[in-house]
């Protein structure tokens, strides 16, 4: 008994002393969360309104209670277009969320951008994200050195096919394991009667997003991922025997007759938000549907997951690359140092960020600490799985790349192919842009 | 003399036609896409992304009047028989059926995929008016759509999504003062550089008047960064200074056209009855020169209610978010809810509706002022 009383008093000695080690470095978010820094304002900018600013202002609204502190958001949908006018003019928001990395690398180096390493502990950044995301946000800084310009706080995966279970029961198929049994289960459907495939591209200023998605997946699937790199670095041209056996893998989907809800002419000209509709019709519509996890947001009211919709991996095409993942998320910078902005910038590298978000469905969490638990639906944890099974995740190669290929001729180009331009004059427009 | 004149009026009705006529044109490639929207704003969401706005009106459409199931021991990969039931039969594979064949008035078609191994018969019928019109359109954009989420022990909560309502007064908030200041400031400037003797006056003028080629989109982001300077950006403040400075130029350029039209003989007799200068501004330039300064608000009024980039760069947002960007944002991140910009259209469309009727007598009149001079 004695003992035992000795050893908890070296307890409770040893926790006194580490708790007053702790006092000395604090982080921003502790000390916030006692309540110092009640009172303030921070301004957080962003591409994302109506529901998901609803979905973020509740998400942040545990934060907001505990510590006193006001995030506003301000949002609109040109972000991207007026935050460099805005941080240029001297009218920078305090954190701001950046649907491309690769406008944030540009602000960065002009050196806008604050340092992440320099305002949040580095070992938890170590613990709480994987070095795939950590390497992600690493970018080049005003002194041509690399920095970290930002933390990843949503994410989305793209190498997912949504599909419709009790249908593909009743029809009497099922789901396809590799590329060549994806093809050839199309062709049953087409041999039954049934449209396959449903696509569109049409996305406004955007139009071809959709398609370079699928270039991508299909790139990830038949080049190492260091060739993957070096394609969204401009290394690999598109006029190469790599990205041209990838647009032939492509075409043979998009462009068999049948194969394509509307044929290859309604491709172009059907909104991608449209285009999963016919999914869901009792008959005459489509069976499969390759998109990012977002599009749940264009489902029809009602639809219970994993009976009324279910989703399956984008089967791998070469063997020797494993199962890859696309995907694609938001990057939070920070333009302030002013410790209520820091405070709320550490919070958002917690998984308790997104809690909220991720019960609503279409974002999932790049942060170690989520709790699959969390997910609205065991589809979107599914997805959520995928990723973190996958052999290796590369990021959407179109917003990798500038914006003159990226936005420009890469969605440009993919658009001719579908509306019917050949191969060759597609792969040399698009090398144009770099 | 009789056919003389005849022929004449003949010439004037042939002439007052075509004009009537190309009037009537140009109305109508106005009005048809306007009514469309108008239309439009009254449909429900599932018929706007399913239909065109005509389906409103009466019309004909293929409507199913019957099935024929086909036998379970019939090899749906070949040809296949059907009786229809006036009891006549046809043969036809799949595809075939699947186009759809016309028989003494009626098509028959084949309903989804072979499994379903039915064959559905449509004639064509009338459809009378749309009758699920509804005002849910004009209710989002006013209110803001319901959203809807799941709290925190699985109950669903709603919230109101972004609304024209407080952009609304945000709009009348920016553009009222936004369009008094410019025409007083103009309206001094313009007599002073129209009446007043001072060295340096046709320098000013010409400067000022050359500021108009100076496209706003070059010089929104020095002057933000000027207003971050001063704290002002962001503030109600700082965009009327934006919006007086960057309409300045043609108002006092408008207004110096009119006012220097003025005779010199009612400025003189004024100056020997012992008017000054303001007395002369008050009481004799102000009230003639009505006309253009009403034409001028009309231009700035609709320019500072329209404008979308000076708003969204000086304001930003948020709680301060006017019109054009509420009707940008209400459309979702996505652009998934683009069938509420029809009604949001209309919504905004009513202010400058109402300024431009209530001020159009002038507008002409003003236009026309000090163009011709003598």
């Amino acid at each position: 008994m004695k003992k035992l009383s000795v050893l908890l008093v070296f307890v409770m000695l040893v926790s006194v002393f580490c708790a007053a080690a702790a006092q000395e470095e604090k982080s921003y978010l502790e000390r916030a969360y006692e309540g110092e820094f009640a009172g303030t304002e921070v301004i957080f900018d962003g591409p994302f309104v109506d529901n998901d600013q609803v979905f973020f202002e509740e998400s942040v609204k545990p934060f907001e209670e505990a510590t006193g502190i006001d995030i506003v958001y301000v949002g609109n949908k040109d972000f991207e277009s007026t935050i460099q006018m805005r941080v240029e003019g001297g009218n920078a928001p305090d954190i701001a969320d950046f649907p491309q990395p690769g406008l944030l690398g540009q602000l960065a180096k002009k050196g806008y951008m604050i340092d992440v390493r320099d305002v949040i502990d580095e070992d938890w950044l170590d613990e709480n994200y994987s070095d795939a995301w950590l390497d992600l946000a690493m970018m080049e800084g005003p002194d041509g050195e690399e920095m970290m310009a930002g933390i990843w706080a949503r994410n989305n995966g793209k190498s997912q096919v949504y599909y419709r279970p009790d249908v593909w029961a009743e029809a009497g198929y099922t789901v396809p394991t590799t590329w060549d049994e994806m093809v050839a289960l199309s062709h049953q459907m087409v041999e039954d009667g049934e449209t396959p495939w449903c696509i569109g591209i049409e996305s406004g200023s955007a139009t071809g997003w959709p398609a370079t998605d699928w270039l991508e997946d299909i790139m990830l699937r038949t080049v190492s991922p260091e060739q993957y790199d070096a394609w969204t670095r401009g290394e690999l041209k598109f006029d190469s025997p790599e990205v041209r056996r990838a647009i032939d893998i492509m075409s043979e989907i998009w462009f068999t007759d049948g194969f394509v809800y509307g044929g290859r002419e309604a491709i172009a000209t059907t909104n991608f938000g449209e285009s999963v509709k016919p999914l869901f019709y009792d008959v005459d519509g489509c069976m499969m549907h390759r998109m990012g996890n977002f599009i749940t947001a264009y489902f029809p009211e009602g639809l219970e997951p994993e009976v009324d919709y279910d989703v399956f991996y984008l089967p791998p095409i070469d063997e020797e690359f494993g199962k890859p993942y696309l995907g694609g998320g938001d990057i939070y910078g920070v333009f302030n140092e002013k410790p209520e902005v820091l405070a709320a910038f550490e919070f958002f590298s917690h998984g308790e960020s997104l809690k909220f978000w991720l019960g609503q469905g279409g974002a999932l969490s790049p942060h170690n600490d989520a709790d699959p638990e969390w997910y609205k639906d065991a589809t979107e944890a599914k997805i959520a799985q995928f990723i973190q099974e996958a052999d290796t995740f590369r990021f959407d190669g179109s917003d990798l790349m500038p914006s003159a290929v990226g936005a420009g001729t890469f969605w440009k180009g993919m658009t001719d192919l579908v509306t019917g331009a050949d191969v060759d004059t597609v792969v040399a427009e698009i090398d144009k842009g770099w | 003399m009789a056919a003389k004149s005849g022929s004449l009026s003949e010439q004037k009705k042939s002439s007052s036609f075509l004009t009537h006529l190309v009037l009537i044109i140009l109305c109508l490639i106005w009005f048809i896409p306007v009514f469309g929207v108008f239309v439009t704003s009254f449909r429900n969401s599932t018929n706007v992304f399913n239909s065109g706005w005509w389906r409103v009106f009466p019309h004909q459409e293929w409507q199913e009047v019957n099935e024929i199931k086909i036998d379970a021991d019939a090899d749906v990969n070949g040809e296949i028989e059907v009786t229809l039931p006036n009891s006549k039969t046809i043969k036809g594979t799949y595809e075939s059926f699947k186009n759809g064949v016309n028989v003494d008035g009626m098509k028959i078609q084949w309903y989804g995929a072979k499994r379903t191994r039915t064959l559905k018969i449509y004639e064509k019928k009338w459809v009378g008016f749309e009758s699920n019109l509804t005002l849910d359109n004009y209710r989002n954009v006013l209110t803001g759509k319901k959203i809807q989420y799941t709290g925190e022990n699985g109950e669903t909560l709603t919230r109101n999504g972004s609304s024209l309502g407080s952009a609304f007064l945000n709009s009348i908030t920016v553009t009222v003062p936004a369009t008094i200041i410019p025409i007083l400031i103009a309206a001094f400037a313009a007599y002073g550089f129209a009446w007043l003797n001072f060295p340096g006056r046709k320098l000013f003028f010409s400067m000022v008047v050359a500021m108009m080629v100076v496209p706003l989109q070059i010089a929104i982001v020095p002057v933000l960064s000027d207003l971050s300077k001063v704290n002002l950006s962001g503030q109600f403040l700082g965009i009327w200074m934006a919006h007086t400075g960057f309409g300045l130029p043609l108002a006092i350029y408008l207004l110096f056209n009119y006012i220097s039209t003025i005779p010199r003989e009612i400025l003189e007799s004024a100056f020997i009855d012992g008017a000054s200068n303001f007395t002369i501004f008050t009481r004799l330039i102000l009230p003639l020169s009505v006309p253009s300064i009403a034409s001028f608000g009309i231009f700035q009024f609709l320019w500072v209610w329209n404008d979308y980039l000076v708003g969204l760069v000086i304001l930003g947002g948020g709680q301060k978010m006017v019109i054009t960007q509420a009707l940008a944002n209400i459309v979702g991140t996505r652009g998934q809810d683009w069938h509420l910009l029809t009604a949001g259209a209309f919504v905004s469309m009513i202010v400058p509706l109402i300024v431009f009727l209530s001020l159009q007598r002038y507008f002409v009149r003003g236009m026309m002022a000090g163009s011709v001079k003598g």
